[in-house]
């Protein structure tokens, strides 16, 4: 195989990562603020792809308000979940379980949900842009690359949010000491019920980039809920950072071994490289050790 | 001293679960007062400051604050009424700077005007905290984290500070450092209740105490008086 | 769950147990006969899922492998060598249960339970990948066909017994032997040494940890024992529907299934999963016709039962009676 075939592949990989690293980071930011395994994530994807496709095909809306509106209703959606159902589970016994257990019921019932609202015919949105991007032997689709771009800014507009406004800190402080974030003033359940919404929303930017490329159908949501496990897994499971780096290595890892193998076997490639994770490193590659 | 105390807890009852660990509590507080809750392991003093914090749910009784009945409010709305709490072995935010611990405690709204002066005090009363500023608070040693915490604490400018056994864990040389800033911060009209397992420590700094034993107050009075007394003979000895 | 069973409670049981013993006599309904085997299936799947999960405290959602490979490995070799399945049963279990000890080893030394649940759903997913892909040996989606049937013997009393697709009640009643048998095994299990040193670990689980407590291998015993049952009833399915795809025996669908039924039912109880398997199994044949608001309700039944009825239906009596809890080592 040709070196700019094979080049072309590793950024085909990292496209697809920062997709994953999208979907990861919505995981890994609600596991870090509330220790809550959301089983529902990929049903997130999923409706926001149809909000997507709703706004975009069904009501002829324009990309560039289709999207962004498409991924405030994943927002309220989100913090609507979280404070009808888990909101209750918190500081009974077993929450830990119980979450899972709830969140599991929520995947069904929005996957339901959507095949009776939306039909079972896979559904397709057409190219934001068109036209391919020659950098000299390689040649990447426009659309392709706006991907990486919208998903890497978002990424990065995510970091400064964290690490730079009120509200950042206080998701930050809230991950890493409830009692102590109370104390200070900051309002937990506010702030659990935002964080959903927030990782709702990166999962619905994640649906609506990919939604050109791969079809948005009811059942979408299992096979990205599964990615974004690996994604955490390798970047430790409520890292906002790691699941960046997670996701990206995952992508590129994918990409090459699909080349050795077929495509067939890449889902087996991604779960086997998590499970050796979990077995050498359980803390993820990025993470540190807990004392 | 004026006549209404500043704060006021009166018939606390407390249960975890079905199980009851504090029983008919009562405690007062006047302003500008230290005040100490002792009492051994597992009396509940700790129990009594995340009660009035609204840690732990209150079963029965009240908790009264400068005339206001706070039973109810939840946590994170205490510091808006005034006091702040500095929580037993320090819990800070671990992987946040020092400085982003201690601009955290004046998160809330109420309390979010004149950020930068206080930040001056505080630095002020803990001037290695300002060298330190960016450094990640989790790997600090015991004593500065300590110093964090209380630093966090002040950024709300509380008018009553509660402090879970500040001197846990650390060093006999850092305790006294802890003992001449509890004694800066109340001086500066900041009253502070705290708990704290050793009586004769504790009352070098405060103006009177309460003694916790199973759960109930059994006793209550300046130092001299408690310091004399059988029953804290029999509390701490057993005999 | 462990206090000797009241003289009702065991009349209750033998109650149920003659019902069930005594049913096919009162009606050949073929339908009900079919729900009702179904039941009995998950009700396997159920017990042991709930014996590994609320029992041993493991939260594993990737129990349907097992489910998965019971079917298969019964049937493959069925297929292929020719054997009864009276014995291939067995060999589908055993093929299990070795797949219960290759993936709980590793699965025990991790410590928190969402990795826990990471690892075995994402185990679960290799199995179901995997048989979907061998297309040359299970044929993949398009399903694997012509599973052996139970052979015919001849009882005293009974005559000629045929397992055939047409008449239900000697499936019935295979699967309600194997239903007991399942039972007992779990109940022996749980009675002996190994079941009661790890009660007394599931809700002390930090304090036995630190006394140096390492209850590994009994939890591993515990693993490969469910593993080995829910492949037996795995293989049972597949040689009672005849046909198996990867998606209808190793999909999440058929664990959440479990997961409702045992959550319904009452997690950590000895009749919640059997209770949960019946109510829900009813419950899915009776919204057959609704379709698509049979998985939604589903999914709703979930999410309600976990927030209302978190300790599910057989402790409904329970909650009328206070029980004493256990002080608190926080009381400062």
């Amino acid at each position: 195989m040709s070196i700019y075939l094979f080049i072309e592949q590793i950024i085909n990989g990292l496209i697809i990562g920062s997709t994953y690293a999208l979907i990861g980071s919505g995981i890994a930011l609600i596991y870090g603020t509330m220790r809550v395994l959301n089983l529902a994530h990929g049903e997130f994807y999923m409706l926001g792809g149809y909000f997507v496709f709703y706004l975009a095909v069904t009501m002829g809306l324009a990309p560039w308000i289709a999207i962004p509106a498409a991924v405030f209703g994943a927002f309220l959606l989100g913090m609507a979940i979280q404070r009808t159902t888990i909101h209750f589970l918190f500081g009974r016994e077993g929450w830990m379980f119980s979450t899972i257990a709830a969140t599991l019921g929520l995947s069904i019932f929005l996957q339901n949900a959507a095949l009776l609202l939306f039909g079972e015919q896979f559904q397709t949105v057409p190219y934001y842009i068109s036209g391919i991007v020659e950098l000299g032997q390689i040649r990447i689709p426009a659309q392709r690359i706006l991907i990486f771009v919208v998903a890497m800014t978002t990424i990065g507009a995510m970091t400064y949010m964290l690490k730079y406004t009120r509200l950042g800190w206080a998701i930050r402080a809230t991950s890493q000491d409830r009692d102590a974030a109370a104390v200070v003033g900051i309002p937990a359940e506010r702030i659990y019920m935002i964080t959903f919404g927030i990782a709702a929303a990166l999962g619905a930017i994640a649906a609506a980039m990919l939604a050109p490329i791969y079809s948005i159908n009811p059942w979408s949501g299992l096979p990205i809920l599964l990615k974004g496990f690996v994604v955490v897994i390798l970047g430790g499971l409520g890292s906002f950072p790691g699941a960046i780096a997670g996701g990206l290595i995952l992508g590129v890892v994918e990409a090459v071994g699909v080349q050795i193998t077929s495509s067939e076997w890449r889902d087996v490639i991604s779960f086997g490289l998590m499970i050796a994770v979990i077995w050498w490193r359980p803390w993820g590659l990025f993470g540190s050790k807990p004392s | 001293m004026s006549d209404t105390p500043m704060l006021r807890v009166e018939n606390l009852d407390v249960f975890y679960g079905s199980y009851q660990v504090l029983w008919d509590v009562g405690l007062e507080l006047g302003n500008d007062e230290v005040v100490a809750v002792l009492g051994p392991n597992g009396s509940g003093k700790s129990t009594v400051l995340k009660a009035i914090m609204g840690l732990v749910p209150i079963r029965s009784g009240r908790v009264i604050f400068e005339g206001e009945d706070l039973t109810q409010v939840p946590t994170h709305e205490m510091v808006a009424h005034g006091i702040s709490m500095v929580l037993e072995r320090r819990r800070l935010f671990t992987n946040m700077t020092v400085r982003e611990n201690i601009l955290l405690g004046a998160y809330h709204k109420s309390v979010a005007k004149d950020t930068k002066a206080r930040l001056e005090w505080v630095e002020s009363l803990f001037p290695i905290l300002a060298e330190r500023r960016d450094q990640i608070a989790g790997k600090m040693s015991g004593g500065e984290q300590q110093m964090v915490a209380i630093a966090r604490s002040l950024m709300s400018k509380p008018r009553l500070l509660l402090m879970d056994e500040p001197y846990l864990g650390l060093a006999p040389k850092i305790v006294d450092q802890i003992v001449q800033i509890i004694r800066k911060i109340n001086s500066e009209g900041i009253a502070i209740l705290f708990n704290e397992q050793n009586v004769k420590l504790s009352f070098g700094v405060s103006d009177h105490g309460y003694l916790l034993e199973g759960g109930r107050m059994v006793l209550s009075g300046t130092g001299d008086e408690m310091m004399n007394s059988d029953v804290v003979r029999r509390v701490y000895l057993g005999v | 769950m462990f206090q000797p069973l009241t003289p009702l409670k065991w009349l209750g049981i033998l109650g149920a147990i003659a019902a069930m013993l005594i049913l096919p006599a009162v009606t050949q309904d073929t339908y009900l006969l079919h729900v009702l085997i179904l039941a009995m299936v998950f009700g396997i799947f159920a017990s042991a899922w709930n014996f590994v999960t609320g029992f041993a405290g493991l939260k594993t959602f990737g129990h349907h492998a097992f489910f998965a490979l019971g079917a298969y490995g019964s049937a493959l070799i069925g297929i292929n060598l020719g054997l009864s399945p009276w014995l291939t049963i067995w060999l589908g279990g055993l093929i299990a249960a070795l797949a219960g000890l290759f993936i709980g080893l590793p699965v025990l030394r991790i410590r928190s339970m969402p990795h826990v649940a990471i690892v075995t759903l994402g185990f679960a997913e290799i199995v179901r990948i995997t048989l979907s892909n061998l297309t040359d040996i299970t044929r993949g989606e398009l399903g694997l066909w012509g599973i052996p049937a139970f052979e015919g013997f001849t009882l005293p009393v009974v005559g000629e017994v045929v397992f055939s697709p047409a008449d239900k009640v000697p499936y019935y009643y295979l699967a309600l032997a194997l239903l007991l048998l399942s039972v007992a095994v779990i109940t022996a299990l749980m009675r002996s040494k190994t079941g009661l040193s790890l009660i007394a670990m599931r809700d002390g689980e930090d304090a036995a940890e630190s006394l140096g407590v390492n209850l590994t291998r009994q939890k591993l015993q515990v693993f490969v024992v469910s593993s080995f049952l829910v492949g037996v009833a795995g293989a049972f399915y597949g040689h009672y529907i005849s046909i198996l795809t990867p998606a209808a025996v190793a999909g999440v669908d058929l664990m959440i299934l479990i997961i409702a039924m045992v959550l319904v039912g009452g997690l950590g109880t000895l009749s919640g999963p059997l209770v949960g398997a019946l109510v829900l199994t009813i419950l899915v044949e009776f919204l057959r016709d609704l379709d698509t608001f049979r998985m939604l309700v589903y999914g709703a039944i979930i999410v309600l039962s976990v927030m209302f009825l978190p300790k599910g239906l057989v402790t409904i009596g329970q909650r009328f009676r206070r029980q004493p809890q256990a002080p608190a080592t926080e009381a400062e």
